[in-house]
């Protein structure tokens, strides 16, 4: 869940989630983060959720509202954000900003939670359009089309550089192998590569592969850029536009 | 290849009806799993009409007959092998069918039933697969998913809004995007995966995934090497666990071909003796 701290010279004084509604801010008590300062106006500011981003609106306050040193009127927020307000500043979590909207859609498309239900199509499409201004950011978003790429640094195999389209990847001396390990005493299934859900898993095969120098322990998620080592063979993973 | 299977299907811990439907027909190597939806005992309608659909059209239908009324969707791959092409072709005869039958009788309307199915020849396995139901393929100590599931929550993680752990505590988790029945055409997804020996499928139902990590899967895979007895055993971790929902479990192992360079002279030995 997204949530605000206020903090004063590094202390944290008060931290509040993010939820439907919108999260006010100013120097008198009823705000969800009151905040004791003669420079703070009465009702300084609010947080909010607007169309799946977190945006944050002065009230016309007599001092002014900063996002990272920028004076703003309204703005959108990013994860990791300080909004300033006087000597006070307010650090901004939105790592998590993402189940919320869909609180309010909830009630109306999923009367019985434990039942299996099909969205119906324009449900549906409000749902992923939804979902897709939200991911607008993120890495696997489908605006930014990246090709999961393993480029070859050193070692015999019979290609230099191997994009990955398969659920299943195969590294070893098997015919069957996508990466094909060529030599004598190679194993047939060195490693294996797993598309799923949320990204590419290195799993053993007959070996265990070294991912930046340190022996997996089970199926690894692959981080752009990182370095595998497997039976003689060394390359790098690597998302390519 | 030689293939040895067995499949478990069980009502649970909580429910009070089995909605879910499996076929393993073991001349042909095809394995078969849905999960039913709807109301009163329309789920379990609609899920053994999908597998009834699908073993039927496998087995029986000639393939010089054209389908009547059925819509093929999406684009088919030059390189996808015939039986490869003719699975997802009887999910779509199976699709049409619960629709159909869902639009002729009223009290069914909003039946729907998940669909995950192999069919293995020679060494291709060829997957057709709709909705929340999984694959998954053990080897060499990995266990990995051949499917993607056709969930909400999955497609939120698939655009990065939702990490993994997230998506297992939603209470968004029964929402499909996709399911058989719901529209009188479907999207299927279909993979082809080249098997070796000693390779474990798993075919189940989200009453096991939902109930069992995909550790201990692996785990009980590997201790368990007779499939028939591997399956029951997943299903009564889930039960173990709650067993909040109909869980179903396939498995089928890849034997190994060969029983070393010097097989030969064991065969020679048994014929003399």
């Amino acid at each position: 869940m997204a949530k605000l701290s206020l903090m004063f010279e590094n202390k944290l004084m008060k931290e509040v989630p993010i939820g439907s509604r919108p999260v006010t801010i100013g120097r008198s008590p009823d705000n969800d983060l009151p905040v004791d300062n003669l420079a703070v106006s009465n009702h300084h500011a609010r947080v909010y959720f607007e169309g799946g981003r977190l945006v944050v609106e002065d009230l016309d306050s007599l001092n002014g509202t900063f996002v990272n040193d920028l004076r703003v009127e309204r703005a959108t927020l990013h994860d990791g954000d300080s909004i300033w307000i006087g000597k006070h500043h307010i650090k901004v979590d939105a790592t998590a900003d993402t189940a919320l909207p869909f609180d309010s859609g909830r009630k109306t498309v999923a009367p019985k939670i434990n039942e299996t239900m099909v969205l119906d199509t324009k449900v549906r499409r409000d749902m992923l359009q939804q979902a897709a201004a939200m991911g607008e950011r993120s890495q696997f978003s489908p605006t930014r089309v990246k090709m999961p790429t393993l480029v070859i640094l050193h070692g015999k195999v019979d290609q230099k550089e191997y994009v990955l389209t398969n659920k299943l990847t195969v590294i070893g001396s098997s015919p069957m192998a996508t990466i094909r390990l060529r030599g004598w005493f190679k194993p047939k299934v060195a490693a294996q590569i797993n598309q799923r859900d949320d990204g590419y898993y290195l799993g053993t095969g007959s070996k265990i592969p070294l991912v930046n120098g340190a022996p997996i322990q089970g199926p690894v998620r692959l981080n752009d850029g990182d370095l595998i080592e497997v039976s003689g063979i060394r390359m790098n993973f690597v998302f390519r536009e | 290849m030689q293939i040895v299977s067995g499949g478990v299907t069980d009502v649970g811990r909580v429910r009070t009806n089995n909605e879910d439907s499996f076929r393993v027909l073991e001349n042909l190597n095809l394995f078969i799993l849905s999960d039913g939806m709807g109301g009163e005992a329309h789920g379990e309608v609609a899920s053994s009409m999908a597998v009834e659909t699908i073993a039927k059209y496998c087995t029986e239908k000639d393939e010089s007959t054209d389908e009547t009324g059925v819509t093929l969707t999406g684009t088919e791959a030059d390189h996808w092998t015939p039986e490869t092409k003719r699975l997802r072709n009887a999910v779509f005869q199976a699709n049409f069918n619960i629709y159909q039958s869902a639009q002729k009788h009223p009290e069914q309307r909003g039946m729907g039933a998940t669909l995950t199915s192999g069919w293995i020849n020679g060494s291709k396995l060829s997957i057709a697969h709709v909705g929340d139901s999984r694959a998954y393929l053990l080897r060499t100590g990995s266990l990995q998913q051949l499917t993607n599931d056709h969930s909400l929550v999955a497609e939120q993680v698939r655009r990065g809004i939702l990490t993994p752990q997230q998506a297992e505590e939603s209470e968004m988790q029964s929402v499909l995007l996709r399911a058989l029945g719901a529209h009188p055409e479907v999207d299927v997804d279909v993979e082809e995966v080249d098997l070796m020996p000693r390779d474990v499928l798993l075919f189940c139902s989200d009453g096991l995934t939902r109930m069992v990590t995909e550790p201990e899967i692996a785990g009980c895979l590997q201790a368990e090497t007779v499939p028939m007895a591997a399956a029951q055993k997943l299903v009564d971790l889930a039960n173990e666990r709650g067993g909040l929902d109909n869980v179903t479990v396939i498995v089928a192992r890849v034997e190994d071909e060969s029983k070393g360079w010097f097989s030969w002279l064991r065969r020679d030995s048994g014929k003399k003796a």
